[in-house]
C-alpha cells in the first residue's frame, strides 16, 4: 500500500546535505514496519516524506496509489511530544480533525468516545493538556490520529521521551490498539527492544546518507505482550539487530 | 468558612499584621483588592506602605505654606480639595473654570482612547497574523512598518491637526497609530513563532489554510498578542494627553495644559493623578481579559 521507489532526499541551504540516499520500501495494508537507527541517519526524514510534510528531492512516493503530495487525514501523524493544541481541552483535541473536515457532530461523536476509551482518557476529555503527564498526553496524540479512521499511523519517536515505566505501558497499549484496529503503522525509533517488541519488520538505516541497510522480518507469535520482552527468542533478535547497527555503524 | 479564614491568618504567622485586617474585612473588598494589586491581602497591604508615606512626608513637607518648591508643589490636601471641586463642584458657575467637569473630562479622554484602540486592535491584530504568517504580506508590510515607526507620535502631531482639525478625530488618529505598532509588531511575533509541529498537526487532520490561521495561528498568538494590547494601551493614554494639549479643546489632556497655564499645579497633580489611574484600570482590564482568555497558559507556567 506504501511504496517508495528510489527516494531521495536533500536539504538544500549553504552545504546541501543528503539526508536519503535511494530508498526502496514497500508497506503492506495492516503491517506493523519499524524504522530503528541513530540519530541522523534520517528516519525521521523518511516518515516526513511520506506525512506529506516535506517534498521528495528524487523518486516516487506512492500511498494507496496515490503520488504523495501533502498531508492528510488518510496518513496520520503522532509526533514526538504529541503537539497536541495546549489552548483546548482533550474533547477539541481530538476532535480538531473532524471538525475541521466539517464532519457533523452525530459522525464523530461516538467515535471519539470510542477512542478516548481505547486510550483510556475518557475521564479525562475536559482536562487541558497542560493538566495531564507525558504518557497521558501522548495517549490523546494516538487518540487524535485514530479518531480520523486513517489508513496508515505514522509515529515519530512517540515514546522516546517518556519514562520507562510509562514507555513499557504505552508500548502494551499500542500493541493492544493495533490488534484491535490492524492498520498499517510505520513506526520510527531509536530503540531496539521498542522495535522488537512493536514491529512485524525492522528496517535497519545508517546514516549519512541516510540508507536502509537490513531489513529484518520479526517472527514472534501474535499477539505480543510486554512480557515478551525476557523471552530467549526476544533476546536472539536483538543481538542480531545489535550486531548488525555494529556493523553499519562500523562501515562508516 | 470562617475556620478556613483564621486557619488561613493563623498560617501565616509571620504576617499575622497584614493578615489580620485583611481578614476582619468583607471577602469582596479584599478580593477587588487584590485584583487590584495583582497579589494576595498580605501583599497588597504591603503594597500601599510606600506610596502612603510618599503621601505623608510630601504633606509634612509643605506644612505651613501647603506646598513646596515656593508653591510649585500643593500638598496632597490641597490636591484633593482640589480634584472635590474638579470632580463634584456645581459646573458653570463662579471663577473655577473646572467646577464640576472631571467625570465630562475623564470621559472624552477615555472614549478616545477607546476608540484609537480599538482601532489599532482591529487592524494591528490582522495585520500582524498576516505578517507573521503570510511572506507576501511580510514582504510588502513589514518594510513600511519598520520605516513609520521611528517617527513619535508627537511628530505627527502637525499632520494630524492639519488632517483633522482642533477635533476628536486627531486624538484618536494619533492614539490610534501610537498603539498600532506594539500591536503589529507583538502579534507578528506571536504568528512568527507558532511551533512547526502544530501547524503539521493541523495540516495532517485535513486543516485548511483559514482553519490554520483561525484555529491555530490565532490562538497560538495570543500570548504575545496580549503583551502587545498592553504595551499599546500605555501609549496610547501617552498619546490621549499629548493630542489633547495641542490638539483639542477637552479631556485630561486639555485641562492638565490649561489648569498649568493659569497657574492651578493643585489641578495639574489632581489631572496627573487621575490619567494615572485611568492608565492602571484600562490595564486591569486587560489583564483580567487576558486572564480570561489565557487560562490554558497559566496552567502551563504552572506545571513548567
Amino acid at each position: 500500500m506504501i511504496e517508495f521507489q528510489g527516494v531521495s532526499k536533500t536539504f538544500a541551504g549553504r552545504t546541501a546535505v543528503q539526508a536519503l540516499a535511494e530508498v526502496d520500501l514497500s508497506i503492506r495494508d495492516g503491517e506493523f514496519v519499524a524504522l530503528l537507527g541513530p540519530s541522523g541517519c534520517g528516519k525521521s526524514t523518511l516518515l516526513n516524506l511520506l506525512a506529506g510534510f516535506e517534498p521528495l528531492s528524487e523518486g516516487h512516493l506512492t500511498f494507496a496509489g496515490q503520488e504523495v503530495r501533502r498531508p492528510g487525514p488518510d496518513r496520520a501523524v503522532v509526533f514526538q511530544e504529541a503537539s497536541l493544541f495546549p489552548w483546548l481541552t482533550v474533547w477539541d483535541n481530538v476532535t480538531f480533525g473532524p471538525r475541521v473536515q466539517r464532519r457533523s457532530r452525530a459522525e464523530y461523536e461516538e467515535r471519539t468516545r470510542e477512542m478516548l476509551r481505547l486510550v483510556g482518557l475518557e475521564a479525562f476529555r475536559d482536562a487541558l493538556p497542560a493538566q495531564l503527564s507525558g504518557g497521558m498526553r501522548q495517549r490523546v496524540g494516538i487518540a487524535r490520529a485514530l479518531v480520523m479512521n486513517p489508513r496508515a499511523l505514522l509515529m515519530d519517536e512517540p515514546f522516546g521521551a517518556l519514562d520507562a515505566q510509562t514507555r513499557l505501558a504505552m508500548q502494551q497499549l499500542l500493541l493492544d490498539v493495533w490488534q484491535t484496529l490492524g492498520i498499517a503503522v510505520l513506526f520510527v525509533t531509536h530503540d531496539i527492544d521498542e522495535a522488537v517488541l512493536l514491529a512485524d519488520r525492522i528496517c535497519v538505516m545508517s546514516a549519512r546518507p541516510g540508507r536502509i541497510t537490513r531489513e529484518i522480518q520479526v517472527e514472534l507469535p501474535r499477539p505480543r505482550s510486554i512480557d515478551n520482552l525476557i523471552t530467549p527468542e526476544f533476546t536472539a533478535y536483538k543481538a542480531m539487530i545489535m550486531a548488525e547497527m555494529k556493523l553499519a555503524h562500523g562501515t562508516h | 468558612m470562617a475556620q478556613a479564614e483564621l486557619l488561613q491568618a493563623g498560617q501565616s504567622a509571620s504576617a499575622s499584621k497584614p493578615a489580620r485586617p485583611a481578614s476582619a474585612r468583607p471577602a469582596a473588598a479584599r478580593g477587588a483588592a487584590a485584583f487590584l494589586t495583582g497579589t494576595g491581602g498580605g501583599r497588597a497591604v504591603l503594597a500601599v506602605i510606600l506610596p502612603l508615606l510618599v503621601l505623608v512626608l510630601w504633606q509634612l513637607a509643605g506644612r505651613g505654606t501647603g506646598s513646596l518648591f515656593g508653591g510649585v508643589l500643593p500638598t496632597p490636601d490641597r490636591v484633593w480639595a482640589a480634584w472635590e471641586v474638579w470632580a463634584f463642584g456645581k459646573s458653570g458657575l463662579g471663577l473655577n473654570p473646572y467646577s464640576g467637569t472631571w467625570l465630562a473630562n475623564v470621559l472624552f479622554s477615555a472614549q478616545r482612547v477607546a476608540q484609537g484602540f480599538a482601532l489599532a486592535t482591529l487592524v494591528g491584530i490582522p495585520l500582524g497574523i498576516l505578517i507573521g504568517w503570510n511572506r507576501l504580506a511580510a514582504g510588502s508590510f513589514d518594510p513600511l512598518i519598520q520605516v513609520l515607526r521611528p517617527i513619535p507620535i508627537t511628530a505627527w502631531l502637525p499632520f494630524a491637526i492639519a488632517v483633522f482639525g482642533i477635533q476628536s478625530m486627531g486624538a484618536v488618529f494619533l492614539i490610534a497609530l501610537g498603539a498600532f505598532y506594539p500591536i503589529v509588531i507583538n502579534t507578528t511575533a506571536g504568528a512568527r513563532g507558532v511551533e512547526k509541529n502544530w501547524i503539521r498537526a493541523a495540516l495532517m487532520m485535513g486543516a485548511r489554510p483559514s482553519d490554520i490561521l483561525l484555529r491555530v495561528v490565532l490562538p497560538a498568538s495570543l500570548p504575545s498578542v496580549f503583551t502587545g494590547l498592553r504595551i499599546g494601551l500605555g501609549i496610547g493614554w501617552t498619546a490621549v494627553i499629548v493630542a489633547e494639549m495641542v490638539a483639542v479643546k477637552s479631556g485630561l489632556g486639555y485641562v492638565l495644559w490649561d489648569a498649568y497655564y493659569i497657574g492651578r499645579m493643585d489641578v495639574v497633580i489632581a489631572d496627573m493623578a487621575s490619567i494615572g489611574l485611568l492608565g492602571f484600570l484600562s490595564d486591569r482590564l486587560i489583564l483580567l481579559l487576558e486572564h480570561w482568555v489565557l487560562g490554558w497558559r497559566r496552567l502551563q507556567s504552572f506545571q513548567n
